[in-house]
């Protein structure tokens, strides 16, 4: 089955309010092409989740297309420092912060794929987050008594992974660091990719390295050579300095929405 | 004239024993640069963790942007990425990891989550990452942080993110140490002063003896050179 279509159409499969995971971790390979034509259609109340997320997050808060997040972390790290947008939002009370640990959405994410409601975690043994935070609960070992916290289980409605390579059906190959991406795919109810590259049919048969997303878990395929800038993507290429600082420069939401379109034509 | 971030990443690398498991993450140009440090110098045999997987990158180029890309994992020999850490410090068998945070209690408690209340936040901050589980279960949790100031050591945190295991935490004025449940003072850098620390902290400066960080030795400070020529190591400070 060919599963491969243009941007606007994949994004197009995602309603408003859909849970959203997002590959990547930061700055590096998150999928920006994606996020961007997400914020283009003005997509509402959608729930992001991700274990460290920066621009993508950052992004879609700016363009108003987020209800929630859950995450361990939201910044551009140091050399870009905090995402305004997220935090103005969260402040405004517009976007719900759900803060995790990254490991209690780890944890929560191979919840969905083993299909159990909750895992049970080690550590938060004095933190005010599993007070504060209805998805973390406490549990009793069956077997010795002992209580354990515990997160309830976190199955996105979609995941988006930027890919270094696909097949039209939607095998995919990540290059370098996955970050929590195959795990993201198992969890949710289904993963739409985009691709640097796009491979024939029978390039994976062929190959040693075999795909690590099996395509039975995709339902869309899209071509998006540079889909993580101007974040980077290993071994493809780094960060687009001017392209980030042009991003972070915008004042408001309507010159968030010229830099988009600005975006769009050149690309 | 001794630059703050050379005496922290030196006084951090000191800490990692050799053999030692040694994590660090997101936004951690300074324990990266010191982990490095540490494995080449006094300890070659600790084990580098790192978010992307690469476990003991050798040499590896280090990125501006990030202290969790791909060229951790380029030249490494193994791959172990975060899940697994995570996973390995959850059974115990985590040394340390380096954790920061925006304000810090003289009990080793740490707020890398808000200022005001947790759903109407004044300040939302990016969130503790791992802290929040690994503090308890590493066997010891150290914590950088640039900024040294009363509103960073407090008497009350706004949020509690974690409290566990903090063993030390390097500032750019001195050298904590969690002893008998208390942050104490532990050492004084060179060019600072006790009364500036304690003009400068929210709790009242404790310590058992009135020390002076040893400086970097030049051993020291040629590694950081060879190590990250690109000076990221003072990115906080820019």
């Amino acid at each position: 089955m060919n599963k491969l279509m243009d941007l606007a159409a994949a994004m197009a499969q995602i309603p408003d309010g859909a849970m959203v995971g997002l590959g990547g971790n930061t700055l590096n390979r998150a999928p920006m092409a994606a996020v961007m034509a997400l914020a283009c259609q003005g997509k509402q109340g959608l729930r992001l989740v991700k274990t460290a997320g920066g621009m993508d997050v950052d992004l879609l808060c700016f363009a108003g297309c987020v209800s929630s997040v859950d995450a361990g972390f939201i910044s551009y790290e140091t050399q870009y420092s905090l995402c305004q947008h997220y935090r103005s939002a969260v402040q405004a009370g517009k976007v719900q912060a759900n803060e995790h640990a990254c490991y209690t959405v780890i944890s929560a994410l191979r919840a969905a794929s083993y299909g159990i409601p909750f895992m049970p975690v080690r550590g938060l043994v004095e933190s005010d987050l599993v007070t504060a935070n209805e998805y973390f609960a406490q549990v009793k070992d069956p077997f010795s008594g002992d209580i354990l916290n515990a997160v309830r289980a976190i199955q996105p409605d979609v995941s988006i992974v930027h890919v270094h390579m696909a097949d039209a059906r939607g095998n995919a190959v990540i290059e370098g660091p996955q970050y929590d991406d195959i795990l993201l795919s198992r969890a949710s109810k289904t993963v739409i990719l985009t691709a640097e590259r796009i491979v024939g049919d029978g390039y994976f048969a062929a190959s040693s390295r075999k795909a690590d997303i099996p395509h039975f878990m995709v339902s869309a395929v899209v071509h998006a050579p540079r889909g993580a800038a101007p974040g980077a993507c290993h071994g493809v290429h780094g960060v687009s300095d001017g392209e980030l600082h042009s991003f972070l420069a915008l004042a408001d939401a309507e010159a968030l929405t010229q830099w988009l379109t600005r975006r769009h034509v050149h690309a | 004239m001794l630059r703050p971030c050379d005496m922290m990443a030196v006084c951090m690398a000191r800490l990692i024993c050799d053999g030692e498991t040694v994590f660090h993450g997101v936004s951690s140009h300074l324990p990266l640069v010191a982990v490095l440090l540490a494995k080449q110098t006094h300890a070659p045999q600790a084990v580098h963790l790192n978010i992307p997987g690469g476990v003991d990158p050798q040499r590896p180029t280090l990125e501006a942007f990030t202290s969790a890309g791909g060229t951790l994992l380029e030249t490494a020999q193994a791959q172990f990425p975060l899940s697994e850490v995570f996973d390995l410090s959850m059974r115990g068998g985590l040394d340390v990891a380096f954790l920061s945070g925006v304000q810090f209690d003289n009990r080793g408690g740490v707020n890398a989550s808000v200022i005001g209340d947790y759903r109407k936040p004044k300040v939302r901050l990016p969130g503790g990452a791992g802290s929040a589980v690994l503090i308890p279960t590493a066997k010891r949790a150290i914590i950088w942080r640039t900024k040294h100031d009363r509103r960073t050591f407090c008497e009350t945190l706004d949020f509690l993110t974690a409290r566990g295991n903090v063993s030390d935490i390097i500032t750019p004025l001195c050298h904590f140490k969690m002893y008998a449940g208390e942050l104490i003072l532990h050492s004084i850098h060179p060019n600072v002063t006790i009364a500036e620390i304690a003009e400068n902290t929210g709790f009242p400066i404790r310590y058992l003896a009135q020390t002076t960080t040893p400086p970097p030795t030049e051993e020291e400070l040629a590694a950081l050179r060879d190590i990250d020529p690109l000076d990221y190591r003072n990115l906080e400070f820019r």
